[in-house]
């Protein structure tokens, strides 16, 4: 069962004196319900364009967008009911209280001032948000805010949520405390589409994630399938009793898709798995291969590879 | 309808956080009628001539202060979006399972409450401070016109809001526009002695309908047949806002 079923999306901007700005290029996606959705890619690529679609802030181009069933053209209110959003920009309520932003974000959604009361506690809790809640935002930190602004989000029981970058300018506490929650809510049945920057973070909530650049789709699949997507790419970590520099040569010539030396350490990531057991042999030639690891390849490494792929193709 | 009140119990929320801006409010017409109304009072000695009677000018300038304080009320919560996308927080709202119109009704709702507020502050120092004959059995009906004045204008403001991006540039149309048309308005002064060709123009302005149509209901100034049509045109205006502004709004993102 889907709940969010996008066909061929197109998003332009149209710009003065030049030909319309294409921010996303006719993607399509699906996302199972109760699952959580990651949607990966650099700075501009469309990911943020692609989320104010989905939640009505603007119109596509074209395409034929369904959230919760419902058009996001034709049947904008009840998309807005199934949802709610934290956008990549600071949205609170800085002149009233952290209780009162949860006082209004609640009543926004329908809820009695008493459901409030009582999942309120939670929330609070869970985001650590309780020595803060008689201050205004106006005077906490800009971490603080973000803190609010997600934690805004799990107040309410819409069966849909959009996290645009959401863990960004969070300490390492409150990520934690916002993967639980986000954890804990696909659990409960709620569909999670997040973007992140973050590879880990995807890696570790996501079940199914698109890969987007320049407005496109580069990747999409299960987190495994996009981490296999035909690249077999294979990660080497090695430490040495000692190296000298004709090693790095000989690990050169490899040609690894990316090489990092640190003292006595290696690590590297090459495309073909045979590459990685030609390399450990040739360490263990050496006589000084103290410690090894060889496992597949981050999704980090994966992301970079598939957008250099794309780059290159570009270019061509 | 719960939308709508969710927005006023916000906005109610905000301005109670602030009550320097809460009395700023409430003090601004009444200023403007005891301070300025009063003073020029005594400059004009005998008061104005309209539609062939002599008036007190206090009389003649209540209406004034009503209607500008309907625009400056119109201007603060248009304002206000600029307020809320600066915070971030407007993007947020056009995500609330609300409709665009609900959103800007709401706002609109929650200015008509301040400007009641207003209005019974106003006629009440017009009455026991002043001794202007306020025609007490139209007040209901003076109170539904001050609120109908605020949402035209609200609207009419808000598609300026949606449309310019910068706040400076807000500020500076709407000063200019807010100055121009008070003094291309029956805002100040009577129109039957300004050159005929003020005059038109005077009356193709809405704050002219508005105060005009509060100046009647009011202190009974004016003509039945002129007012009827002013308030047609009002009407007009008002509808045409709101719809402009809910068009605007769909792309203020």
């Amino acid at each position: 069962m889907e709940a969010i079923s996008v066909h061929n999306l197109v998003k332009e901007y149209p710009r003065a004196g030049e030909s319309p700005l294409r921010a996303v290029d006719d993607i399509s996606f699906s996302v199972e319900r109760g699952s959580i959705f990651g949607l990966l890619g650099p700075n501009g690529a469309g990911k943020s364009t692609t989320i104010k679609v989905l939640s009505t802030l603007i119109p596509p181009t074209s395409g034929s967008i369904l959230v919760n069933e419902f058009d996001v053209l034709t049947q904008a209110l009840d998309v807005r009911k199934s949802l709610c959003v934290v956008l990549q920009e600071s949205a609170v309520e800085v002149f009233l209280t952290v209780r009162n932003n949860f006082l209004t974000f609640g009543r926004f959604h329908g809820m009695t001032s008493a459901e409030i009361e009582r999942k309120m506690g939670r929330v609070v809790e869970l985001f650590g948000l309780g020595e803060v809640i008689s201050q205004k935002p106006i005077d906490l930190s800009g971490g603080m805010k973000r803190r609010v602004q997600v934690a805004k989000m799990f107040l309410v029981d819409t069966p849909i949520v959009f996290l645009d970058e959401a863990t960004t300018g969070m300490d390492t506490f409150n990520k934690r405390a916002t993967i639980k929650a986000i954890k804990e809510e696909a659990q409960h049945g709620r569909t999670i589409v997040l973007t992140t920057h973050m590879l880990e973070e995807a890696e570790e909530l996501c079940d199914a994630i698109a890969i987007i650049n320049h407005g496109k789709i580069v990747a999409s699949g299960t987190t495994d399938e996009v981490k296999n997507m035909g690249l077999q790419m294979f990660y080497l970590s090695m430490k040495f009793n000692e190296m000298g520099k004709e090693l790095e040569e000989l690990i050169q010539k490899f040609a690894p898709v990316k090489l990092e030396i640190q003292n006595r350490e290696v690590s590297l990531t090459v495309r073909e798995h045979h590459i990685a057991l030609d390399i450990l042999a040739l360490a263990r030639s050496t006589g000084a291969l103290k410690q090894f690891e060889i496992s597949t390849a981050s999704l980090e490494d994966v992301f970079v590879e598939l957008i250099d792929r794309k780059k290159a193709n570009t270019a061509s | 309808m719960r939308n709508v009140m969710a927005i006023v119990y916000r906005d109610a929320l905000i301005r109670l956080t602030s009550l320097t801006w809460l009395f700023f409010d409430m003090a601004v017409p009444l200023l403007y009628l005891l301070m300025f109304g009063v003073g020029f009072n005594k400059a004009v000695g005998i008061g104005v001539t309209t539609f062939g009677e002599s008036v007190p000018y206090n009389n003649f300038f209540l209406a004034g202060v009503l209607s500008m304080s309907c625009f400056g009320s119109a201007i603060n919560q248009a304002y206000g979006f600029f307020v809320d996308r600066d915070n971030g927080i407007f993007y947020e709202f056009l995500t609330y399972p609300m409709t665009r119109g609900e959103l800007l009704f709401g706002k609109m709702l929650f200015q008509c409450v301040m400007a009641f507020a207003q209005t019974v502050l106003t006629i009440g120092a017009a009455i026991i401070v002043l001794g202007i004959p306020v025609n007490i059995s139209l007040l209901p009906l003076t109170f539904l016109v001050v609120m109908v004045g605020i949402a035209g204008w609200f609207f009419a403001l808000s598609i300026v809001a949606f449309r310019i991006r910068r706040n400076d540039a807000f500020n500076t149309v709407i000063n200019v526009t807010y100055f121009v048309l008070m003094f291309i308005s029956s805002m100040f002064y009577p129109l039957d002695s300004v050159p005929e060709w003020l005059r038109y123009i005077s009356y193709a302005n809405p704050l002219t309908w508005h105060t005009d149509i509060l100046r009647y209901l009011t202190v009974g100034i004016g003509e039945l047949n002129i007012i009827l049509f002013e308030t047609t045109g009002f009407m007009l205006f008002l509808f045409t806002s709101f719809w402009f502004a809910q068009q605007a709004l769909k792309k203020a993102a």
